[in-house]
């Protein structure tokens, strides 16, 4: 699949934003509220993630005047359903901060803590479950794919957390515990979904079952034979092999796993484990976390081979 | 109802005739057109195209042979192209077609994503998705004589290597073939229910056994060629 950025920065930033919201709040209600002040930075922090990614991600559109009625479909659409979520979210998230802001305790505030735990889930669930829902692209669809969005959603919001609880002196300890077994399960997903593409390539699709082969596409008397592309039948790119016909060089694939895994997990864990305190350092961890997520979404994007690609040639996906 | 095509690709020469007559007939339609084009004179001369004629070569010489497969839209059963449309611009009508109304689309991309078969084109031009509608700015119109409400692509074909109707009626010519044939649909795997499906190539058979020949040549030379001509 083509990396487009707009996604790739998209789902990154909110998810980041959400999964700080998400801890901001169960920490709210498991009695680790952070003081006012730094909660509301939090608040103000995964906002400004969550709002950046949804306007880059109206940038992927082609017709953006018909943005608004992506809240159509709720019923049957992933997208719909994020669309929709994300609505309902952001509001609430404002509200939330005023209720921060305000220093206000007790029952309105724990039901705004709660609705802003659930739909910052609902949110990152959902835009896992547009890529997990997509069966002609065999590395995306399955399980793997909303655990690995929710475990790296929640690792890069719990480093920014514990940056908060750092520069404030509060809960260091809890949060950091938090962030460093967030970070293990992320690592660990990332490379379970990777085993698991890699184990489930003896089933790929290849060319020969795409185009019939099986069914009789053969020469006559053959009961088996080998398919390859003849000609594509355009003298130039299509829309298809723009959007499809990404190929992923092995040497880039190596330097930006490295780089993902680097600044992705590496960098922050380090962090963790030092306790440095400080604001200096704790941007610098929270930044290399983003940073690297992007280019493990950008790989998620890049490995990811859609059926297309068998009718263009491909032997297999 | 369940209209769709049937393509024999025993008799499918790959000439484009079908994929050039639904450009044709669809670049100046109000329901699925425009088709854009982008360069059309330059040196990249690239466009969005409902139906794509691909070639392949199955098998080692010398037992290979030239497999030429035009792709459209298959008007899944189970079209997840609708399933995940955020705007309602995909939908599937009571008889099978699967449109996209460009007054809704907002050009995501999600449909292509989903569609396996590369139905799909994005237009650049217009910002919204593209896709076979089986003429049904043709099949429906009473304007036109009975025999020519039949998709473009369908008319255009050379060899009468397509075919339009109904599948859900058993007696409809498009049924009786690909039952006689064993018709079948891509990526079965998938599960999508495609409706459009596919002949395979005939198995060759002698015309006249051996045995024939013996006896026809008995009965003097132009006994066998008769046949042989009027096969």
């Amino acid at each position: 699949m083509k990396p487009s950025l707009s996604i790739i920065f998209f789902t990154v930033s909110s998810g980041a934003g959400l999964g700080l919201l998400a801890l901001l709040a169960l920490a709210d209600l498991f009695d680790h509220a952070l003081p006012s002040a730094a909660l509301l930075q939090g608040i103000a922090l995964a906002l400004v993630l969550v709002l950046a990614g949804l306007a880059s991600s109206v940038l992927h559109l082609a017709k953006p005047a018909n943005a608004w009625r992506a809240f159509a479909r709720f019923r049957s659409s992933w997208l719909s359903r994020e669309a929709v979520f994300s609505a309902c979210l952001v509001p609430l998230a404002l509200a939330y901060g005023a209720l921060a802001w305000t220093d206000e305790a007790g029952p309105v505030s724990i039901v705004a803590a709660l609705c802003a735990m659930v739909l910052s889930w609902a949110v990152l669930f959902s835009t896992a479950m547009i890529y997990a829902s997509l069966k002609p692209i065999r590395q995306w669809y399955g399980w793997w794919t909303p655990i690995n969005y929710l475990l790296l959603g929640h690792w890069s919001g719990a480093v920014m957390l514990l940056g908060l609880a750092r520069v404030h002196a509060t809960h260091e300890r809890s949060f950091g515990w938090l962030a460093g077994a967030l970070g293990v399960a992320a690592l660990i997903a990332k490379i379970g979904h990777s085993r698991a593409i890699v184990a489930g390539a003896p089933d790929a699709l290849t060319l020969e079952r795409a185009i019939g082969v099986n069914e009789g596409v053969r020469p006559p008397g053959m009961t088996v034979a080998r398919a390859r592309l003849f000609d594509v039948g355009h003298s130039h790119g299509t829309f298809l092999t723009d959007e499809f016909g990404f190929i992923l060089a092995r040497r880039h694939a190596l330097a930006l796993r490295i780089a993902a895994l680097t600044a992705g997990f590496v960098v922050p864990e380090a962090w963790i484990v030092s306790g440095a305190a400080g604001a200096p350092l704790a941007w610098l961890a929270g930044i290399a976390c983003v940073g690297g997520l992007l280019a493990e979404r950008w790989l998620f994007f890049a490995e990811a081979q859609h059926t297309v690609r068998l009718y263009h040639g491909a032997p297999r996906t | 109802m369940r209209l769709g095509l049937v393509i024999d690709l025993d008799t499918c020469v790959g000439c484009h005739a079908c994929a050039t007559a639904c450009k044709e007939w669809n670049a100046s339609s109000p329901v699925g057109g425009p088709l854009s084009d982008y360069e059309p004179f330059g040196p990249k001369p690239s466009g969005v195209w409902f139906n794509r004629v691909r070639h392949y070569e199955v098998g080692e010489y010398p037992e290979n042979k030239t497999i030429n497969f035009p792709m459209s839209c298959m008007h899944c059963v189970d079209a997840d192209c609708v399933t995940v449309c955020p705007t309602g611009a995909s939908y599937k009508r009571d008889d099978g077609i699967v449109l996209v109304d460009q007054d809704k689309c907002m050009g995501c991309n999600l449909c292509a994503w989903a569609c396996p078969y590369g139905a799909r084109e994005l237009d650049a031009a217009t910002g919204t998705m593209k896709k076979c509608t089986l003429c049904v700015d043709r099949i429906n119109d009473e304007l036109l004589p009975p025999e020519e409400r039949q998709p473009a692509c369908v008319l255009a074909c050379p060899t009468h290597a397509r075919f339009f109707g109904d599948f859900d009626d058993p007696e409809s010519e498009v049924s009786r073939l690909t039952a006689e044939r064993g018709g079948f649909g891509l990526l079965p795997e998938l599960a999508y229910a495609p409706v459009n499906q596919y002949l395979p190539p005939r198995e060759l058979k002698a015309v006249i056994g051996p045995d024939e020949v013996k006896a026809l040549l008995e009965r003097g030379l132009a006994s066998l060629a008769s046949p042989l001509i009027r096969r």
